[in-house]
Order: structure tokens, then C-alpha cells, then sequence
């Protein structure tokens, strides 16, 4: 079974495929329409209940997180175990520049995205300088991700400390509205989408997956790794920060556990394993999935974390790849049959 | 035969990088296997050794077959093997690396006095960082650490690599010190003329094969072997 | 002042035979073990169990090491196996998933069925003066016994055949194999001897402060930045980076607070990992 974690492109966990090399822009613009259709949908079922548009709002940010990751981590192989840092920075950034420096919504919230864009850059641009593996990058990410949130809890002044922070920005607008949240998330995914197909077939794309699958040959084959490592992060950390400040003015209310760890790094991480880690429309899947399932887990209270360490588990050993590549390689395997 | 090796392959990420790998050596012999570089002798010994998985083949030391035993199994039986690299343990002192050359069992007094009387300058530095030794002085350690397990088949990769003349000379009269006393030793060596002074017998391998076999004599004189590995025109 | 260095001494100690544990079955294996804080607690709470069952103190400390123990032959039968059928990157990664997915079930459990147990060994009498600072009886205990765990580590790792043949698997695997030295089981034993400091340093720390069933990634964290700092696989590098980290964290949450001393500490292992990834004495690759 663990087979399959050499076998998915070479000796990387990564398995995102990318099998056939760019066709049409209709091609990467029709599943992502079409998955824009379908949810779009989803107001007229659960358009009545404040709640359940909550969740949706909440799964469709899920899905913006894990679509940055994916640039992050799927394109170039960076472990980045920020997420919720990263997106914090866009949350915690823009409600503090809206509240209390007074910035308008919408700038506050650009100004948010570019420093989680930079620190992103930052941290990748650290990590390639000194040469950092897997294991060093993913501590020192962590090492931020915990920083980050003795931050919060530390300038308490300022943050709102452990209880958090409610947002009186943007109040009257439609972010707070029950609907229009979702519809504005929704475009949010399906720029980040487009953004990520785009990316994959431009030659930035190619540069990423020879870095990921190789590093030594891409630098030989004239790829500049720093350089797109440092893309990739950008991108993806901006993806981030975005979503991560248009949901705090959703909400209206944030705290460290809005971007904590382990309510949101480890849930995306299960989302795309799911998915399929490097695949476009993997993190689609993942958000749908987990938004659902951790639904019925709310109930379980603290036992939610243990499942979590279940899924995690189960998926890494035994689904590597994630759903989506494991059934294309099976529906590969059967039309040869 | 104290070793004797039929039809091994081995490879990496599945093409074999030698094949078809046929020799023999006897109790007290001292054997060499020449080729350039890349012509598979450390594929050869690693493969032989449990380092590197055999695609096909048998080896058989003292009659038990080793083939798919792990390295340390092997070590164990009786075979102690000097890689090119050393592999010596940088931030332990020279004792402790010769004293675990014996492992699992404790030193033999005996044994540490030989390797002593055999590489002065170790005894002298024993309680320096084996990491802190020159490169001469590595290899004397490799080789002491190994002869610290007693071993009945001592065998060598390259050892004088990256040796300056007169300590790849030392390190042959060492080993020719060991013979006299009985050990039986295989070395590949790309310094031919050192091991063919040293060897009783020899193979010549090349793109993975043995192309050659002979007495050393044989080899010595062999038009071949003079033009590839002598410099003889 | 003199208090805030002697309590980060006490500390320190503590730091620095946690991160023995975990930066040993990294420079052995190769991996980091996430849920070592959990194998702290697990410990600590069995031995809670034992005390609560009746079980007189000194027995219940030897029931809860020998968990300890146990978790980490668990560890080595069950989480390494798949970890080590792969090489390279892909294992670095998956030991990190496996092992956080571990933490997250023990945690998530623990949290949720014993969410207030914690515990706390009571040394009697009055306290101890030292250089002027009177010193919990507690805190006394706890440093001697650390002090003893680390002489014995020592002694373990200098005077003995197993503890050299140890030593020299981080070294250099491959000149272990080389001189009949099974890395594998070598590992076993590094994995049963981490899990032992774990429980005995979650136990110890209970006469200080109680150990709840909560602690368990603070554990982690402390134990992560003390090994990155001392350097992975570095024993003697754990040790002294614990003490001076002990006594850094006391002094600065005494004056900027808790979670701002957290913060330097977390700096701390930031630049280790930025000027000089090996650490004060870890091994350089």
C-alpha cells in the first residue's frame, strides 16, 4: 500500500497529474464553469437557514485555503504548515486596518492580502536561501504558525487577545448579508481555480512541476527554483490572505481559533490529500467533502480532533495520491483491461 | 573456496549495472579485481555484501549462502569490508571506532595490539575525533576497524583512494603483513600496479562483466592489461 | 533574579531531557516524532490512574515509566513500519503526517474523555534553600532525579557497547551496518528509551506544576524547539540548549509575559534554523 508513495511520481507524495499538456483555454474554463454552476446552486436549498449558509461560506473559504496550499505545496513541493497563519494575516490585517486604523473595507483588505503575499514570499525565499528540506521548512512554517498565534494572544491590546476581535467595519454592507457572502466566495474560488489552471499550463507551470519532480535537473535544465519557489509561495500565500480577510468581514467576528492550526492547517491538509494533492479541481472536492463531514462531527465535540487524526492517517497511507488521481490511474487501468 | 560468487547481477532502479558475475576466492589468497572507473567493482562488492539488493545470483561465503542477508548480518559472519568512502564515525574518537569494529563482542587484546604494531600513528591519535584524521590516516582506521571484528575475508574498495604514494605503499605493506598471517584478502583497485604487486590472482572488469582472469603474472604480462591499466605502450 | 535562574535551571533540565528523547529518535530515524508530547501524557496519566487505584507512589512512577517504555516499542511496531518501507523526502513527509495524525488521536481521546485529570505528585516538607532562594521541595526532587537521568544517558552513551553502537548509528548508518550493528534494532532501543524520558519527564514535572491531559503539544512545542536548537540528534546539544532556554523562558515571561517568552523561544529556534541549521552541536550534513 505505501507502494504507491514511491510510485506517485517518483518519490514524492505529490501526485498531482498532469497528464496531457495544455489544450484549449475551453478546457480548463468548462469543468471550472460547471463547478461554478453547480454551486451556485446551493443558495436556492440552503438559502433559508443563516446557519447552514454559514457553513457554506465557511466550506467555500475552506475551498480558497486549500487551493492556495495546493499552489504552494502541490505546485513546488514547499510544506507550508502556516495556512491558517497566512490567512490570518489577511484576516486579523485587514479588520485591524478597517477598525482601528480606519482604512476603507476594500483597501484594508488589499493591503492584507499583499503582506500575507510577502511574508509567504518571505518565508519560501528564506527557505530556498538556506537550502532547507522538507523537514526544515515545515518547522520553521510551523514555527511561524505558532509565533503568529502567541501574536495574537500576546497583543492583546490590539487583537483582542484569546476571546478575539468583532469587526464593525463593513457592518452595512452585503458581506454581512445572509446570501450575497456566498456568491462573493464563489467568485473567489473560481478566480483562484481559473488563477491555478492558468498557472499549471503557462510555463511557469512547467518550471513547477520540474522543480517538484526534480530539483537537481530542473536547475540543470535553466530553471531558476528559487525563483519559482518563491512565485509559488507568493501566489499561494496571497490566495490565502485574501480569502482569509473576506471572511473575517463576513463573519464579523474572529479569534485565534479562526485561523488556528488545528481548525484550519490540518482540515485543509485532509481536504486536498483527499482531493489529490497537485490536482486542479482536488481542493473542490476535499472542501465539499470535509465541510460536510465535519458537519456531522461538530457533534462529537473534542472526539472531532481524534477523527481528524484517523482521516489523516487512513488517507496518507492508504489513498496517497488522493481521490481524484486514484480514479483516473483506475479508470486508466480498466480501459487498458 | 572460502567465497565463490555465480551468476550475480545487480543494479540500480532496475537495470543491472553488472551481470553475469562468476569468481572464486581461497582461504589465504589475496585477489584483485581491476577496472577503470565505472566498470562496476563497487557495485560489485555492495551487492555482494547485503548493501545492495542481487537481481540474481549466489554468493556463498564459507559454504552458507549470503545472497539477500542484510550488511550486518553479514559483517557478522565473518567478512569485514573497507568501502571507498570509509564510512568511519566522524565524532567518535579512533577508539571507540576500533572498539566497535569488534562489535557485539568486546576487543580482543590481541587483536587491538596488531592493529596498533600495524598503524603506529592510530595509537598515537586514539583519542582524537576520527572526523579530525587526515585522509591517510582514515583509511588506516577503516582498515584497523575492520580487522577489529577478526574477520576471515577482508575486502577493499579502492583503498588508496585519494592516498599520496607513499602512504598507498604503507597501506600495502600492511596489507601484506595481514597475508602473512593468513587473512585472505579481496581488493578492487584502480592503482593497478600496487595490487597486482600485492595479489596472487586477478579479474579485469569492464561495463560491468569480467572481460579478464588471471594469475597476476598472467595479467602482468597480458598486452591488454598492459596498455589499459599500466600505461605500457 | 536569582530565583528566575535558578527556576530556569530547574526548567532547563526538564527542556533538556525532553528534547534527549525526541532528537535522538530523530538522529537515528530520521523522524520526528509529533506525538511525543502525547507519549509524555499517556505516561503521566497512568501513573495518575495507578496512584488513583490505590497503588503507592514510587510503584505507580515505575508503572507510568514503564508506559512510557511501551509507547515507544508501540511506536516502533506500528507508525515506523510504513514509514520505513519508503526512502528519501517522501518519508521525512509522511513521518511528519503519521505522526501528527497520531497526536491528534491520543489528544483528540484524551481531551475528550478525561478533559480535567492532570497530574501532580506532592513532595512533603517545607522548602529548600538555595544560594538564598527558598525552593520547592518539588522542584528539588525533580532537578536531582533530571540530573541523575542525564549522568545515567551519559554514562549509557560513553561506557557502554550498546550505548556506542548507538552513537555510531547516528553517525554514520552505514559504517554501523558495516561492523555488524542492526540499525533497526538500534532504533527499537532509542524508541523504548525516548518514550522512558518522556514519562519520566512528564512525571517529574508534576511535582512541580500538575501535567493535564491539555499539555500535550505544549510538551511537543518545547520539545521541537529545544532539539532544533540544541541540534538534531545531539544529545549533549539538548541538554545545554534546554538549560540556557529554561532560563531565557523564565526570565523573559517574568518580565514581558508568558506568551511573549514563547515567542522568543520560537525566534530562538527560527534563527538556529536560519544561521545554523545543525544546531549548537547536532550533526553537520
Amino acid at each position: 500500500m505505501t507502494e504507491r508513495f514511491a510510485e506517485a511520481t517518483g518519490t514524492s507524495l505529490i501526485g498531482g497529474t498532469e497528464q496531457r499538456a495544455s489544450r484549449s483555454l475551453a478546457s480548463l474554463l468548462l469543468p471550472i464553469a460547471a463547478v461554478g454552476a453547480l454551486l451556485a446552486l446551493v443558495p436556492l436549498w440552503l438559502g433559508d437557514s443563516r446557519v447552514m449558509m454559514g457553513v457554506a461560506v465557511v466550506g467555500l473559504t475552506f475551498a480558497c485555503y486549500a487551493i492556495g496550499f495546493n499552489v504552494i505545496f502541490g505546485s513546488t513541493g514547499q510544506l507550508f504548515l502556516c495556512v491558517g497563519a497566512l490567512a490570518g494575516i489577511g484576516g486579523y490585517g485587514a479588520a485591524i486596518l478597517a477598525d482601528t486604523v480606519g482604512l476603507p473595507v476594500a483597501v484594508s483588505i488589499l493591503i492584507a492580502t499583499l503582506l500575507a503575499s510577502l511574508i509567504g514570499g518571505v518565508l519560501s525565499w528564506v527557505a530556498v536561501r538556506r537550502s532547507l528540506g522538507v523537514i526544515f521548512t515545515g518547522i520553521i512554517t510551523l514555527i511561524f504558525a505558532l509565533a503568529y498565534e502567541n501574536l495574537l494572544l500576546g497583543l492583546g491590546g490590539l487583537t483582542g487577545g484569546e476571546s478575539g476581535f468583532s469587526i464593525s467595519s463593513g457592518a452595512d454592507s452585503f458581506l454581512r448579508r445572509q446570501i450575497p457572502p456566498y456568491y462573493m466566495m464563489l467568485v473567489l474560488v473560481l478566480v483562484f481555480l481559473a488563477l491555478h489552471g492558468l498557472l499549471r499550463r503557462s510555463h511557469v507551470g512547467w518550471a513547477f512541476r520540474a522543480l517538484r519532480d526534480d530539483e537537481l535537473a530542473a536547475e540543470l535544465a535553466g530553471v531558476d527554483v528559487a525563483r519559482y519557489r518563491v512565485y509559488a509561495a507568493m501566489i499561494g500565500a496571497a490566495m490565502l490572505g485574501l480569502a482569509g480577510a473576506i471572511y473575517a468581514f463576513t463573519e464579523g467576528r474572529i479569534s485565534p481559533t479562526t485561523f488556528g492550526f488545528a481548525q484550519v492547517d490540518v482540515v485543509v491538509l485532509v481536504m486536498l490529500a483527499f482531493g489529490g494533492i497537485g490536482t486542479l479541481l482536488g481542493p473542490i472536492l476535499g472542501a465539499i467533502t470535509f465541510t460536510a463531514i465535519d458537519e456531522v462531527l461538530i457533534e462529537l465535540g473534542q472526539l472531532r480532533v481524534l477523527v481528524y487524526g484517523i482521516l489523516i492517517i487512513v488517507l496518507f497511507l492508504w489513498i496517497p495520491r488522493g481521490v481524484i488521481p486514484s480514479l483516473q490511474a483506475w479508470l486508466r487501468r480498466r480501459r487498458q483491461t | 573456496m572460502i567465497l565463490e560468487v555465480r551468476g550475480l547481477a545487480a543494479g540500480y532502479q532496475g537495470s543491472d549495472v553488472i551481470r553475469a558475475i562468476d569468481f572464486h576466492v581461497d582461504a589465504g589468497e589475496a585477489v584483485m579485481i581491476i577496472g577503470s572507473n565505472g566498470a562496476g567493482k563497487t557495485t560489485l562488492f555492495r551487492s555482494m555484501l547485503g548493501l545492495l539488493p542481487a537481481s540474481s545470483g549466489q554468493v556463498r561465503f564459507q559454504g552458507s549462502e549470503i545472497v539477500g542477508m542484510p550488511a550486518q548480518r553479514i559483517a557478522r559472519l565473518g567478512i569485514s569490508f573497507v568501502p571507498a568512502e570509509r564510512h568511519l564515525f566522524p565524532r567518535m574518537t579512533v577508539l571507540e571506532n576500533l572498539y566497535l569494529g569488534a562489535y557485539p563482542d568486546r576487543p580482543d587484546p590481541e587483536t587491538d595490539d596488531m592493529v596498533m604494531d600495524l598503524f603506529p600513528r592510530l595509537a598515537e591519535r586514539r583519542r582524537q575525533h576520527a572526523g579530525t584524521l587526515s585522509g591517510g590516516e582514515q583509511q588506516m582506521l577503516a582498515m584497523g576497524r575492520a580487522l577489529m571484528g577478526k574477520p576471515r575475508l577482508l575486502v577493499l574498495d579502492e583503498p588508496t583512494t585519494g592516498l599520496a604514494p607513499k602512504l598507498a605503499a604503507e597501506a600495502y605493506q600492511a596489507l601484506d603483513v595481514l597475508r602473512g598471517k593468513g587473512l585472505t584478502v579481496l581488493v578492487a583497485e584502480q592503482q593497478v600496479p600496487l595490487a597486482m604487486a600485492f595479489s596472487d590472482r586477478g579479474y579485469v572488469m569492464e561495463n560491468g562483466v569480467f572481460e579478464l582472469e588471471g594469475s597476476s603474472e598472467e595479467l602482468a604480462n597480458n598486452p591488454q592489461v598492459r596498455r589499459s591499466y599500466l600505461g605500457v605502450t | 533574579m536569582i530565583a528566575n535562574i535558578l527556576d530556569g535551571i530547574v526548567l532547563g533540565l526538564q527542556f533538556g531531557l525532553l528534547a534527549a528523547g525526541l532528537t535522538l529518535v530523530y538522529g537515528l530515524g530520521g523522524v520526528l516524532n509529533l506525538a511525543y508530547g502525547q507519549m509524555a501524557v499517556l505516561s503521566a496519566i497512568a501513573t495518575l490512574f495507578a496512584i488513583d487505584a490505590g497503588v503507592p507512589t514510587l510503584p505507580a512512577v515505575g508503572v507510568g515509566l514503564a508506559v512510557g517504555v511501551l509507547l515507544g516499542l508501540i511506536f516502533d511496531q506500528t507508525i515506523l513500519r510504513p514509514i520505513y518501507r519508503i526512502q528519501g523526502e517522501a518519508r521525512v513527509l509522511l513521518s511528519l503526517l503519521l505522526t501528527l495524525g497520531v497526536a491528534f488521536i491520543v489528544d483528540g481521546y484524551l481531551t475528550w474523555r478525561y478533559p480535567t485529570e492532570g497530574l501532580s505528585i506532592r513532595i512533603g516538607g517545607g522548602p529548600i534553600d538555595i544560594l538564598g532562594v527558598p525552593m520547592r521541595r518539588g522542584s528539588i526532587v525533580a532537578s536531582v532525579i533530571t540530573l541523575l537521568a542525564l549522568g545515567a544517558l551519559f554514562a549509557f552513551f560513553r561506557g557502554t557497547t550498546l550505548g556506542r553502537a548507538v552513537r555510531s548509528v547516528i553517525e554514520d548508518e552505514e559504517g554501523a551496518r558495516l561492523v555488524g550493528i542492526d540499525p533497526r534494532r538500534m532504533l527499537r532501543v532509542i524508541l523504548a528509551l525516548s518514550g522512558f524520558l518522556a514519562a519520566l519527564v512528564a512525571i517529574t514535572q508534576s511535582m512541580v506544576r500538575p501535567v493535564t491531559v491539555t499539555a500535550g503539544f505544549g510538551i511537543t512545542v518545547f520539545a521541537l524547539i529545544v532539539t532544533v536548537v540544541g541540534g538534531l540528534g545531539s544529545v549533549t546539544g539538548a541538554m545545554f540548549a534546554g538549560i540556557i532556554l529554561g532560563m531565557v523562558n523564565n526570565i523573559a515571561a517574568s518580565y514581558i509575559g508568558t506568551f511573549l517568552s514563547l515567542l522568543i523561544l520560537l525566534g530562538a529556534a527560527a534563527l538556529t534554523i536560519l544561521i545554523r541549521p545543525s544546531g549548537l552541536l547536532g550533526v553537520k550534513e
